[in-house]
């Protein structure tokens, strides 16, 4: 059972157009001040949930566009926002 | 006679209230690390907790294939050891593990594949590993079967040659390590599930499983694709991990025509002969994290046409069987082997992406080391958890077949 994804523009489509983005992580951190550490916890370190997570992807073989999205890592399927814990 | 059967590491074991030594995972890296602790380090007094059965991984899901032809420096001394032993162990095991070196045939498809394939052999000469660079005609007396036209999609301009490589087959290496850490006395508790880690003043002190608590001053994460969920949901350690499924599948038996193991980045496929005449190959992963261990058309379609390219005699059979398992990957796919920094007793060995079935004897042999005297050894050193936060990232990335979120 392969991945489709909701594109915002496109609608739903197969999953393998698109390209994933990673975890949702929040904004970038504030480069003043920044730390090593802090740098590396924002684009090394996940928490690779076994569950529903809210991850980044990108239409890349469409209209290119990139979104966040919830899915469920323990059955590879899109979940609706509304069921998704916040 | 089935009825009668008894496994190779005798009957389950009573769990005991406290072990010196406590192995999450009843893969290859958790049976080799309790097999060495017991046997190097007299250390017998140890259980590898595993929530399924062994060997229901990446240890039971991988093309079997050994080699030692990594990038750097840091990465081939280790992956040569683990070659090194797999003869050591058949014999030491007292168990046949099927161990079959017949060399490794990376494939080359551009000028640049060739330069970067220099690069590899000089760094694998340097350090004793057996790697030279051959012609494509050469390749073709070497395997005739492979399809060496100018007029394919990626044509074969040469191959990177490792003979020591080969294949090994892995469930005897589960049983093999299973059966000799049993006799050392090591307990290997199958359907036990750990639910927590216990952490009093900085030191491991107890895990919970579902069935009773065990107390331990020295815990060893080791559950492949799981680790970085069990890291971070019970000690709140975020790790460096995306875990990525990996496919793979087997045709039909045939008579002998690979007698290599070709690996290919181009056509992002690598495959082998085993030893019963089906023909092992493995493919790309799905590029997002899940733990389903899924398959799909979508690569089963591109490894037909990936294999019968390079292998056209394989048009028409059939694959028999696919499957699919966890790769916990790292962004410099290179593994993360560290203990005793951020909680005094802990150790974690994960990060092995799809490295860690050929890298699993040596890893166990030093991992075990680190456990039993406290001291990392040099060879594990350079593959601390520090290195991402200091952004010393190790180049394994450009390896023979690359994973990224891109292919």
């Amino acid at each position: 059972m392969a991945l489709t994804l909701t594109c915002p523009v496109c609608g739903k489509r197969n999953g393998y157009e698109f390209r994933y983005g990673g975890e949702d992580k929040g904004p970038k951190p504030d480069g003043f001040g920044l730390t090593p550490d802090a740098w590396c916890e924002y684009v090394h370190m996940n928490r690779c949930v076994a569950g529903i997570q809210k991850e980044w992807w990108c239409h890349k073989d469409g209209c290119g566009v990139w979104f966040t999205t919830h899915r469920d890592t323990l059955k590879n399927l899109e979940v609706d926002p509304m069921e998704a814990p916040s | 006679m089935l009825d009668r059967h008894k496994p190779l590491w005798g009957k389950p074991p009573q769990l005991k209230k406290s072990y010196d030594a406590v192995i999450i995972g009843g893969g290859l890296h958790g049976l080799a690390t309790a097999y060495f602790l017991a046997r190097h380090h007299g250390m017998q007094n140890i259980a590898i907790l595993e929530k399924r059965y062994i060997g229901f991984g990446g240890a039971g899901r991988n093309t079997a294939i050994v080699r030692a032809n990594q990038r750097t420096q840091a990465n081939v001394p280790l992956y040569k050891e683990a070659l090194d032993l797999w003869p050591v162990l058949t014999k030491e095991l007292d168990y046949n593990l099927m161990f079959f070196n017949c060399g490794n045939l990376n494939l080359l498809h551009s000028e640049a594949a060739v330069s970067a394939a220099r690069m590899a052999i000089a760094s694998a000469q340097f350090q004793g590993v057996k790697s030279h660079l051959i012609d494509a005609k050469t390749c073709k007396e070497m395997m005739p079967a492979l399809n060496i036209a100018e007029d394919i999609t990626y044509p074969i301009f040469g191959a990177m040659y490792h003979p020591p490589g080969g294949i090994v087959r892995h469930d005897a290496v589960v049983w093999g390590l299973a059966k000799g850490a049993a006799k050392y006395g090591c307990h290997i508790h199958q359907q036990t599930e750990v639910t927590g880690i216990n952490v009093e003043n900085g030191k491991v002190v107890s895990v919970d499983t579902d069935r009773g608590t065990l107390n331990t001053p020295r815990v060893l994460l080791s559950a492949g694709g799981y680790s970085a969920a069990i890291s971070y949901h019970m000690l709140g350690i975020k790790l460096p991990i995306s875990v990525l499924n990996i496919q793979a599948m087997v045709t039909q038996p045939l008579k002998p025509i690979l007698n290599h193991v070709i690996s290919s980045g181009a056509y992002h496929a690598y495959a082998n002969q085993t030893l019963k005449g089906e023909i092992a190959t493995g493919a790309h992963m799905d590029a997002w994290p899940n733990y389903t261990t899924q398959t799909t058309a979508y690569y089963i379609r591109h490894q037909a046409q990936a294999i019968t390219e390079m292998l056209p005699c394989l048009k028409g059979v059939k694959f028999m069987r696919h499957w699919s398992g966890l790769a916990d990957m790292t962004p410099d796919m290179a593994p993360i082997m560290d203990g005793n920094n951020l909680i005094e007793g802990y150790f974690m060995n994960c990060g092995w992406g799809y490295f860690g079935f050929k890298s699993c004897t040596a890893t166990g042999k030093y991992m075990a080391q680190f456990m039993a005297t406290g001291e990392c050894p040099d060879i594990l050193k350079p593959f601390h958890l520090g290195r991402y936060a200091q952004h010393r990232l190790m180049g394994e990335t450009p390896a023979l077949v690359t994973y990224t979120a891109d292919n």
